[in-house]
C-alpha cells in the first residue's frame, strides 16, 4: 500500500513539474507550448558531445552533482527563452491555434535539429548513480532516486509558491496571468514577464530531463513526448492557467495510471491508458474550467 | 434562422470556390498521368489523402473555432474498416480472428468499402461528438486528444480484431490516381455544401458572435454535432483510402505525427476557409517534395549540390514558423472565387452574407 | 511542320521521361541491380545502416570475384525517410531503377510497404532484419523473405537455456505492449515455458516503451513470496535500458533474459556494474566469438566503415546476399521464381552466422543457432550457444 502510495507520488511528481512548466507560460501568454518535451530532450542531450555514433561520448555529464544540476536547469532555461526571443515573441497577438502550431513546428525543428547531432539510436548515459541504490522507508523498499525527486519536487513547488507569492517578480506574474491587459496597464513589463515565465519553465523541464535521465539511463529524442503530453492533459484539467490545479492534476494522473496498472487484471492491463484517458474526459465533462478554475480563463458567453 | 439568405442563392454565388479547387486538382492528377514516374504519382496520391483528411478536418475546426486532436482517431477507423471490409477472407482470419463470421466471409471492391469505412467513422463520430460537443475552448480540445488516446490504446492492444500493433497487410493497393482525385473532390464539395448550409452558417455564426448566436436561438452544441459527425465520416473515408494507397494499416500511423501534420497543413494554409485547407496541403506537400528534392541532390552545373541529411525537416520547421509569423491566419485567410472582382464586391455586402465562405475572411 | 515539330517535342519529352519509368525488363548495361529501399534518415536509419552496410561487404566481394552469372551487381538506392508513405514510394523508385531484388527496411513495420511494391511487381524482396513471421510468405507474399531469426526463437532459445543451463525454474515475464517484436519474444517464451520440466510461471506484467517510470511493475515483482529466478523481459531500446535500470535499482537481483535487440555494449555504462543478464546474438561483436571468420569479419566492417559493428543486427545484411547470391547462382537466371525455388530448398544451407533455412511455408528462421552472451560485472562476453531442441511451431508463431 505504502508502496503504491510512493510510486504514484513519484510518476505524478514528473507530471506536476511537467504540467507546471506547460501552466506557467500559458498563464502569461495563452500558449500551449509543444515544444516543451523537446526542450525536456534538448537538456539531456547537452550533458553529450554531438555524435553519431552508438556509443555517447560524454562531455558536461561528468560534472559532479552541483554543477551538472545547475548547468542542466541552465540549459533547459536558456533554450526556453531563446525560444521566447527568437520565435513566440511575434506570436503575442496570434489565435492559441496559431501559437500552438508554430510551438509544434520549433519543437519538430529542435528535434531534428538533435538528430541530425546525435542520430536516432537512444543514448545511454550514467546520469548521478548513486542515485539508482535501493533505500527502505517504513518498509518500503525503493530506488533512492523515487525518493529524491519526490522530496526535490515538492521543495520546487514550495520554492515556486514562495517566490510566486512573496516576490515583486511573483506578483507581476500573477496579475499577467489573470489579466495580462490589465497588469500592462498597471505597470508590468510585459517582456520582462514573459521571459521570466519561459526561464522558469525551462528550468522546470531540465529538472525533468535530470530525473528521466537519472532514471532511465536513457538520452532519447522521443524522451520527452510522454510525459509533456500527460503535463498537458494535468494542465488542462487543473484548470488552465491554475498553478495549483496544475499541480494537483499532475499528481492526481500519476496516481491513477499506477493505480489502474496495480488494480487492473492482467488482460485489461494494456488497455490502462485508455481507462486514464476515459477518466480524464469525465473530469473535463463534469469540470469543464478544471479542478481549480483560474480567475480570467473563462469563456466569457 | 429565417434570417439568413436563401441556401440556392448562396450556392450560386459560392459554387466557384469548390469548382476552382477541384480545377487545381484535376490539373495536377493530370499532370502527374501524363508526365509522372510511378514515385510520383505515389507522391500525388498521398497529396491526394492529405487534401481528404484536412478538408474533412476544415469541416469542424474551421467552421466551429474549436481545435480537434481526436480525428485521426476516426481516420484509424476508417483505415481498419476498409481492412475488415476488403481483405480476402483468408487474410482477415489470420489478421482479425475475432471478427464476426458474416464480416469475415464479406469481401467489397474498395470503392463501396470506403464509404462504408467513412459511414462507420462518422458514427463513431456522432456517438463520441453526443458527449464531447457539450465542451467548447481548450476543454473540448484535450478531450477530443484524449478521445485519440484512447481509440490509439484500443486498436493498438485488440488482438482479436485489429491485430494491435502488428502491422496488417493483405489490403488491396490502388495505385491509380482517380479513385483519390474523386476523394478528394468529393470531400471538397461535402465541405462546400455544409458551410452554406443552414447549420454550417449557424456554425460559423456561433463562432464569431457566440453570444449573439446564443440570442439567436442557435443550438451550438447540436451544430457542432453536425459537423463532428460529418467532418468524422470524410476523415474516415481519408483512412480508407490511405489504406488502400500503402496496403498495410498499423495503429501507430494514426496517431500524434499525423494529428499535427493534418492540423499544420490546416493553419498554414488558413484555418478559416476551405481554400486554405486544400491549398494548405498542395503547398506544404510540394514544400516537402521540393526540400526532399534538394536533399537527394540536385546537379549544379558540374557539381551537386545536396542538402545535409535530415536539414530537410528543419526547413520545413522553420518555414512553417516564418509563415505564421508573417500570415497568422494563414496564407489564406480569404476563399478562392471567380471572378475575382465579385469577392471585392462582397466585402461591402450585407453582414447576412457575411458568414458564407467566398466572404469569410 | 508544326505537327513534326510537336512529335519531335513530344517524343523528346518521351525520352526524358523513360529513365524514369522504364527500364522495367533487363538492367542496359546487363548488371543485376540489388534496390535498397531503406532509412537513410529518420529514426530507422541506425538500424538499416549498419545492416546494409554489410549487405555492401558481400556485394563487394561478390563483384570482387567475378560478380553473379557473370554480371556485376549494381546497387540504387532510394530513402524511405522513416515512413511509411515514403516506403512505398521508395520501393517503386527502386523498381523502376531496374532492380531485380528490393532490399527494405530492417523493421517490418516499416520495411512492408515496399516490400508490398515489390511483390507487386512479382520481384524477390529482402527484410535486413525483421523478425516477424509476417515478413514473409504469411504478410506480405511468396517472394518476400527475410535475413533475421523469428524473435520466437530468442524467447524459446533464452527460456530453455536458462532452465537447462542456469537451473532457472520460476520465471517471471515482463512485456513491454508498445512493439510487435516484443511479443514475438514473449510469445516464444510462452510456447516454450509449459514444456520444461518443473519450471513455472511465477507472475507476469506489461508496460509501455514510453512510460516514465515502471515502479508500478516493479512492486509486483517485489510483493512475490520469493524472488523469481528469471525474468524474461520482452523489450527493445529505449525501454529497455531504461527497465532494466529500475528493476537494479530497485535490488532486484533476478537473471534478467531478453531479445537480441538489447545486444551491444553501447548502452551497458546507463547501468554500471550490470550482471546476471543475457542476451542471443547471431554472431559476436565483442571479438570474440567462436568461429574466427566471423572476428574477421568484424575487422574488415570496421576498415570500411570506420568502426565495429555495434550490435548483432549488422551481420543479417551479410546473410541476405549471402543466400540470395547463392540461389541465383543455382537457378542460373535472376528470374523471381526460379530464384524464390532455389531460396527454398536450402535447408540448413550453411552462412557466416549460422545454418539458414527456408521452405514453402516460411521463409524465416524458426530454429536456429544463437550464441549466448552475457553481461558480467558491465562487461559482455560470450559464454555458451545454444539452438533450440524443436523449431517453434506454426501456432505459436502465428499468435
Amino acid at each position: 500500500m505504502l508502496q503504491v502510495l510512493f510510486d504514484a507520488l513519484s510518476l505524478g511528481s514528473l507530471y506536476a513539474l511537467g504540467a507546471l512548466g506547460i501552466a506557467l507560460i500559458f498563464g502569461v501568454m495563452r500558449l500551449v507550448n509543444f515544444a516543451h518535451g523537446d526542450v525536456i530532450a534538448f537538456s539531456v542531450f547537452a550533458l553529450l558531445w554531438p555524435s553519431t555514433d552508438a556509443v555517447a561520448i560524454v562531455f558536461a555529464g561528468h560534472l559532479p552533482w552541483f554543477l551538472l544540476i545547475p548547468f542542466v536547469l541552465a540549459v533547459g532555461a536558456g533554450l526556453s527563452v531563446l525560444s521566447e526571443i527568437v520565435v513566440f515573441r511575434r506570436f503575442r497577438h496570434a489565435s492559441p491555434a496559431t501559437m500552438m502550431i508554430a510551438s509544434f513546428a520549433l519543437g519538430f525543428v529542435i528535434r531534428y535539429f538533435l538528430l541530425m547531432l546525435f542520430s536516432s539510436r537512444p543514448k545511454s548515459i550514467s546520469l548521478l548513480p548513486a542515485l539508482s541504490q535501493p533505500v527502505e522507508i517504513l518498509g518500503a523498499r525503493m530506488p533512492l532516486l523515487q525518493l529524491i525527486t519526490i522530496l526535490a519536487t515538492i521543495v520546487m513547488l514550495i520554492a515556486l509558491s514562495v517566490f510566486v507569492r512573496r516576490t515583486r517578480f511573483g506578483l507581476e506574474m500573477r496579475a499577467a496571468a489573470e489579466n495580462f491587459t490589465m497588469a500592462r496597464m498597471l505597470g508590468v513589463r510585459a517582456n520582462r514577464v514573459i521571459m521570466g515565465a519561459f526561464a522558469l519553465s525551462g528550468a522546470l523541464a531540465g529538472a525533468i530531463s535530470i530525473i528521466l535521465g537519472a532514471q532511465t539511463g536513457t538520452a532519447d529524442i522521443q524522451m520527452g513526448g510522454a510525459v509533456m503530453l500527460m503535463a498537458f492533459i494535468a494542465t488542462v484539467i487543473g484548470g488552465l492557467g491554475s498553478l495549483e490545479g496544475a499541480v494537483l492534476a499532475g499528481f492526481l494522473l500519476g496516481a491513477a495510471s499506477v493505480v489502474m496498472q496495480t488494480v487492473l487484471p492482467p488482460e485489461a492491463r494494456p488497455f490502462r491508458d485508455a481507462f486514464v484517458y476515459g477518466a480524464v474526459i469525465l473530469v473535463l465533462l463534469f469540470r469543464p474550467q478544471g479542478l481549480i478554475a483560474a480567475r480570467g480563463t473563462k469563456e466569457r458567453v | 434562422m429565417a434570417s439568413f439568405p436563401k441556401v440556392k442563392s448562396v450556392a450560386l454565388r459560392t459554387i466557384s470556390t469548390p469548382l476552382i479547387l477541384s480545377a487545381v486538382l484535376v490539373v495536377l492528377a493530370l499532370v502527374t498521368v501524363a508526365y509522372g514516374s510511378r514515385p510520383f504519382n505515389q507522391t500525388m496520391i498521398d497529396i491526394f489523402v492529405r487534401v481528404i483528411l484536412v478538408t474533412g478536418l476544415y469541416i469542424f475546426v474551421g467552421n466551429s473555432g474549436v481545435l480537434s486532436f481526436g480525428h485521426i482517431g476516426f481516420t484509424c477507423m476508417g483505415a481498419y474498416a476498409a481492412a475488415w471490409l476488403t481483405m480476402p477472407p483468408m487474410m482477415k482470419e489470420l489478421s482479425f480472428p475475432g471478427l464476426p463470421d458474416w464480416l469475415k466471409a464479406l469481401q467489397l471492391p474498395y470503392g463501396p468499402g470506403a464509404v462504408l469505412a467513412g459511414i462507420f467513422a462518422g458514427v463513431f463520430a456522432l456517438i463520441f461528438g453526443r458527449i464531447l460537443m457539450r465542451l467548447s475552448g481548450i476543454a473540448a480540445s484535450i478531450a477530443t486528444f484524449a478521445m485519440l488516446a484512447m481509440i490509439n490504446t484500443i486498436y493498438a492492444n485488440w488482438e482479436s480484431v485489429t491485430s494491435a500493433t502488428n502491422s496488417v497487410v493483405g489490403i488491396p493497393i490502388v495505385r491509380t490516381i482517380w479513385p483519390y482525385l474523386i476523394g478528394a473532390i468529393a470531400a471538397v464539395f461535402i465541405a462546400w455544401a455544409h458551410a452554406i448550409s443552414r447549420h454550417g452558417l449557424a456554425l460559423r455564426a456561433a463562432r464569431d458572435e457566440p453570444t449573439a448566436a446564443l440570442a439567436s436561438g442557435i443550438d451550438i452544441p447540436r451544430v457542432r454535432l453536425v459537423a463532428f459527425t460529418l467532418s468524422g465520416a470524410v476523415v474516415g473515408l481519408g483512412g480508407a483510402l490511405m489504406a488502400h494507397s500503402i496496403g498495410v494499416v498499423t495503429p501507430d500511423t494514426f496517431y500524434l505525427g499525423l494529428t499535427f501534420i493534418t492540423l499544420s497543413m490546416l493553419v498554414v494554409g488558413g484555418i478559416g476557409t476551405l481554400t486554405g485547407a486544400v491549398m494548405g496541403v498542395v503547398l506544404l506537400s510540394l514544400l516537402i517534395q521540393g526540400l526532399r528534392w534538394l536533399e537527394r541532390g540536385v546537379p549544379v552545373g558540374e557539381s551537386t549540390f545536396a542538402l545535409p541529411g535530415g536539414l530537410q525537416e528543419i526547413l520545413l520547421g522553420v518555414v512553417m514558423i516564418v509563415i505564421l509569423a508573417r500570415r497568422p491566419s494563414g496564407l489564406f485567410a480569404r476563399e478562392f472565387v471567380w471572378p475575382a472582382r465579385l469577392g471585392a464586391r462582397r466585402r461591402n455586402s450585407s453582414a447576412a452574407t457575411r458568414n458564407v465562405p467566398a466572404g469569410d475572411a | 511542320m508544326t505537327r513534326t515539330r510537336l512529335m519531335t517535342g513530344l517524343s523528346a519529352l518521351a525520352l526524358a521521361v523513360t529513365p524514369m519509368t522504364g527500364a522495367l525488363a533487363e538492367d542496359a548495361d546487363g548488371n543485376i541491380v540489388v534496390g535498397f529501399a531503406t532509412a537513410e534518415t529518420g529514426f530507422m536509419q541506425a538500424y538499416d545502416k549498419p545492416a546494409q552496410d554489410a549487405a555492401m561487404i558481400r556485394i563487394e566481394e561478390i563483384n570482387a570475384a567475378g560478380g553473379l552469372l557473370g554480371k556485376q551487381i549494381k546497387v540504387v538506392n532510394a530513402d524511405t525517410k522513416t515512413d511509411r508513405a515514403e516506403g512505398a514510394k521508395a520501393g517503386l523508385s527502386v523498381l523502376d531503377a531496374g532492380a531485380d531484388m528490393v532490399v527494405v527496411s530492417c523493421d517490418y513495420d516499416f520495411g512492408a510497404p515496399a516490400a508490398l511494391t515489390a511483390e507487386s511487381s512479382g520481384k524477390v524482396s529482402f527484410f535486413l532484419c525483421a523478425e516477424s513471421i509476417k515478413a514473409g510468405v504469411q504478410g506480405v507474399g511468396p517472394h518476400s523473405f527475410s535475413a533475421s531469426v523469428l524473435a520466437a526463437v530468442q524467447g524459446a532459445t533464452m527460456a530453455q537455456w536458462a532452465h537447462e543451463k542456469k537451473g532457472a525454474r520460476d520465471f517471471y515475464r515482463l512485456l513491454d505492449t508498445s512493439y510487435v517484436y516484443n511479443k514475438g519474444i514473449c510469445d516464444g517464451f510462452d510456447w516454450m515455458l509449459p514444456t520444461l520440466a518443473d519450471a513455472n510461471l511465477a507472475g507476469e506484467d506489461v508496460f509501455k516503451n514510453d512510460d516514465a517510470s515502471i515502479a508500478a511493475q516493479i512492486s509486483r515483482i517485489k510483493a512475490l513470496p520469493k524472488e523469481p529466478d528469471a525474468i524474461m523481459l520482452c523489450t527493445m531500446m529505449p525501454g529497455a535500458v531504461s527497465a532494466i535500470k529500475q528493476i537494479r535499482a530497485a535490488g532486484i537481483n533476478s537473471m534478467i533474459l531478453n531479445g537480441s535487440a538489447v545486444d551491444g555494449s553501447y548502452w551497458l555504462s546507463a547501468v554500471p556494474d550490470l550482471s546476471d543478464f543475457y542476451v542471443p546474438v547471431q554472431g559476436s561483436v565483442y571479438g570474440d566469438d567462436p568461429n574466427p571468420d566471423v572476428n574477421a569479419f568484424n575487422a574488415l566492417y570496421k576498415e570500411k566503415t570506420g568502426s565495429d559493428p555495434a550490435t548483432q543486427y549488422t551481420y543479417p545484411g551479410y546473410v541476405m546476399i549471402d543466400v540470395w547470391a547463392k540461389a541465383v547462382e543455382r537457378a542460373g537466371s535472376i528470374d523471381a521464381g526460379a530464384v524464390v525455388a532455389e531460396l527454398e530448398k536450402m535447408d540448413g544451407e550453411p552462412t557466416l552466422f549460422g545454418p539458414r533455412t527456408f521452405t514453402p511455408e516460411l521463409h524465416h528462421q524458426n530454429k536456429a543457432r544463437y550464441l549466448i552472451a552475457e553481461v558480467k560485472d558491465g562487461k559482455p562476453g560470450i559464454v555458451d550457444e545454444w539452438t533450440i531442441s524443436e523449431p517453434v511451431p506454426m501456432e505459436a508463431l502465428m499468435k
